[in-house]
């Protein structure tokens, strides 16, 4: 019980407008496991990635890293309230996050990418940075692309640059949203990969992705979201085994590909 | 009021009547030379996508000279061209004069063809080649397909750049002053030259170049936005 | 007509470039200026950006250099004629470069915006290190444009009596009774002046494209 959850998110609600996107949700993110966030299109799943991430801010509600709350806390009434921004960028920096568009910077080379950050947050010296910046990439398996540019590499490289570059800043979290949806099957296998090993290592991960596969393999937790509202979550032989929720047999005849059928 | 009485308080007489037919050749230049300049450089535009290889190098030189050079110089060029020319031939009986406001309108309509031309080139390039084998796949011909597919397609595509290139045009209209064409500026260069009137005279062609420019900058905008419903179809 | 005559417009076009090119500089730092301003959520301060732009865009450059040529005497400032014709093509294309960058900024993708706020770069190094360099990248080929623009229009500034292309073109043009030739000789130099800049320009695209996808 005394064990701080790596995300805790309480009551979390996020309206565009008028329109609710999500609509209270509670989840706990285990720490040193992976967690998989399945649901159909539109359901969600960004969107809470993204105020977890806090490149959205929850209409309400309050999301808590490693016991520390991010952006919003109560005081002592209980009332929610913004935080200072000092104490916003000391709990966001335990975040890395990873894109489905990769997002790399297009007028750095890999190498620069991933020692952006090192240089003009932690204010490390060039060639330090650059050292460690090279040692990132040779984890993904990209030293010798080092000096080229985004547009000279594949997608699955690009994804896998935008991994080291999330690494370099030492998060205690990583979160990836479909970080292999917008890659052909080919080079989705080399980023899964990447994704498997770093999951060794003990990091703690929070993926959305359609890789029923992926998430049958190696998440401890599957969370699975429909219309804004977390529907099911558990280990992966409780989700998906059967009996099931009838939410996710559908879901399941929608995504299941040939190589997870076997898993299940 | 009291500036603004200031700024008109010195026209008297026929004042308000030069202005106003000098504000009516600005527009029948700035129409006219739009209308004939887009439409010669649609002409441009397809014969150097539809003819051969040596009509489209010509063209293009001749786009080219005409963008690399200023309005103005180009402006001298015709005012002293045609006088020049009969000297140059010497008997007379062979003369090329051009009134200013002709050769003005004819420097408009070349100067504003050149740049129409790349417009319009810009447009052909950007139509999906899939809408244009689609054509050919249902059997349409050459020109209809030209017709149906390519024309509307591209009119939406460079309407806006359309509109700023006619925006560009009435701007240049002022230029034809400096070769005496009796537009809006010419005129009231007279009464401010008069008067010592001058920051009131620009102040006032200003805020006039500005309405036109806003105006049509509107009926452009309004344009658009009637044609966007067509958008859906393709994407 | 001579190579005398030819040259001495060559050298004048050494005030064309000089001009051109000070009015270019000195509008970039002025539409830096406006740009933030239009973007501004400071509500007058958008609406004064957008006024500037909107009049200097809306109304001919011969205009506004006369009007800022006789206005600046008449509010006490008596400067020479060359530097009012620099302020007025200054503001002109400072109105149209900061019309260009804001088309920049707003073209950066969010997404790249996002990764540098998710590696928690400031908003000011954001601004430095991605969105100001991806900017200037996407408008490279219509600042290209916008100098040859000026380049072209600064044959105006003849008008107000400063020497330089266009202003020579005309004073030889009637002391030799040759306007034809000269004139055409003219057009030729900007048309080469031209040529080179957009070279220039092509070069530097080809050299920001390779950092780009
Ligand atoms: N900025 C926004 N403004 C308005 N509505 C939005 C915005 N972002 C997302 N939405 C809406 O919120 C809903 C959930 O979107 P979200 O992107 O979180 O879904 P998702 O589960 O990630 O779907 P997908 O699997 O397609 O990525 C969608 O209906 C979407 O239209
Ligand atoms: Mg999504």
């Amino acid at each position: 019980m005394s064990i701080v959850s790596a995300i805790r998110v309480s009551g979390v609600v996020k309206r565009f407008g008028s329109t609710a996107v999500l609509t209270g949700i509670d989840l706990d993110v285990p720490r040193g496991a992976v967690t998989c966030l399945l649901g159909p299109s539109g359901s969600g799943k960004s969107t809470l990635l993204r105020c977890i991430a806090f490149l959205e801010e929850a209409t309400d509600g309050i999301i808590e890293i490693d016991g520390e709350p991010l952006g919003f806390g109560l005081d002592p009434d209980g009332v929610r309230m913004r935080l200072p921004d000092a104490s916003l960028r000391k709990v966001r920096s335990k975040i890395g996050m990873v894109f489905q568009q990769f997002n790399l910077w297009p007028h750095m080379t890999a190498l620069g990418n991933v020692a952006e950050a090192l240089v003009t947050v932690r204010g490390l010296g060039r060639v330090e940075a650059s050292e460690k910046a090279m040692a990132q990439l040779e984890k993904v398996g990209l030293a010798q692309r080092a000096t080229h540019y985004p547009s000279e590499l594949s997608g699955g490289q690009q994804q896998r640059v935008a991994i080291a570059r999330a690494l370099a800043l030492e998060p205690k979290i990583m979160l990836f949203d479909e970080p292999t949806s917008s890659l052909d099957p080919e080079l989705t296998g080399e980023v899964l990969n990447v994704m498997r090993s770093l999951a060794e290592t003990g990091m703690t991960m929070l993926v959305v992705t359609h890789e029923i596969g992926f998430a049958a393999s190696v998440a401890s937790k599957i969370v699975f979201l429909d219309h804004g509202k977390l529907l099911v979550e558990g280990a992966p032989a409780e989700v998906f085994g059967k009996p099931r929720h009838p939410r996710i047999d559908q879901f399941l005849d929608t995504y299941l590909d040939r190589g997870a059928a076997g898993l299940l | 009021m009291n500036a603004l009485s200031s700024i008109f308080g010195y026209l008297h007489g026929d004042d308000g009547w030069n202005i106003l037919s000098g504000l009516a050749n600005t527009i029948i230049l700035w129409l006219v030379g739009s209308v004939l300049g887009a439409a010669l450089g649609f002409f441009i535009a397809v014969a150097r996508r539809y003819g051969p290889k040596p009509v489209d190098w010509l063209l293009k030189a001749h786009v080219e000279v005409i963008r690399g050079t200023p309005f103005l110089v180009q402006a001298y060029l015709l005012y002293f061209g045609g006088p020049y020319l009969c000297l140059a031939l010497g008997d007379g009986s062979v003369c090329l004069t051009l009134e200013p406001f002709h050769a003005g309108l004819l420097g408009l309509t070349v100067y504003g063809s050149a740049y129409y031309s790349e417009l319009f080139r810009a447009g052909f390039e950007a139509i999906p080649r899939g809408h244009i084998e689609a054509a050919t796949t249902v059997g349409f011909t050459r020109w209809q397909t030209l017709r149906r597919i390519i024309l509307p397609e591209m009119t939406m595509l460079v309407l806006p750049s359309m509109v700023n290139m006619t925006i560009l045009l009435l701007k240049e209209t002022a230029v034809l002053s400096i070769i005496s064409v009796k537009e809006l500026k010419f005129q009231v260069d007279i009464i401010g030259n008069r008067d010592y009137a001058f920051v009131e005279s620009f102040t006032i062609l200003a805020l006039v170049y500005w309405a036109l420019v806003e105006i049509c900058g509107a009926v452009g905008r309004a344009a658009e936005a009637r044609l966007s419903r067509y958008r859906f179809a393709h994407s | 007509m001579s190579w005398e005559l030819f040259w001495l417009l060559v050298e004048a076009s050494g005030l064309t470039i000089l001009y051109s090119a000070v009015s270019i500089v000195v509008g970039f730092f002025v539409s830096a200026a406006v740009c933030a301003g239009v973007l501004s959520s400071n509500r007058p301060i958008s609406a004064a950006a957008r006024l500037f732009v909107s009049f200097f865009r809306g109304t001919p450059l011969l205009i506004q250099l006369l009007l800022i040529y006789y206005l600046l005497p008449q509010i006490g400032l008596n400067v020479p004629s060359a530097v009012a014709a620099v302020l007025g093509l200054s503001l002109c294309t400072a109105a149209y470069q900061a019309e260009i960058l804001r088309g920049g900024f707003q073209s950066v993708p969010r997404g790249l915006i996002e990764a540098a706020d998710m590696c928690g770069l400031s908003a000011f190094a954001t601004f430095r290190r991605i969105r100001l360099p991806i900017a200037v990248r996407l408008t490279l080929p219509a600042l290209t444009s916008e100098a040859i623009m000026i380049l072209k229009s600064s044959s105006l500034i003849s008008v107000v009596g400063v020497v330089e292309l266009t202003t020579m073109a005309k004073d030889l043009a009637s002391s030799t009774y040759q306007p034809l030739p000269i004139f055409a000789a003219a057009g030729f130099v900007y048309l080469v002046i031209n040529l080179v800049v957009a070279g220039f320009g092509q070069l530097a695209e080809r050299a920001a494209r390779r950092g780009h996808a």
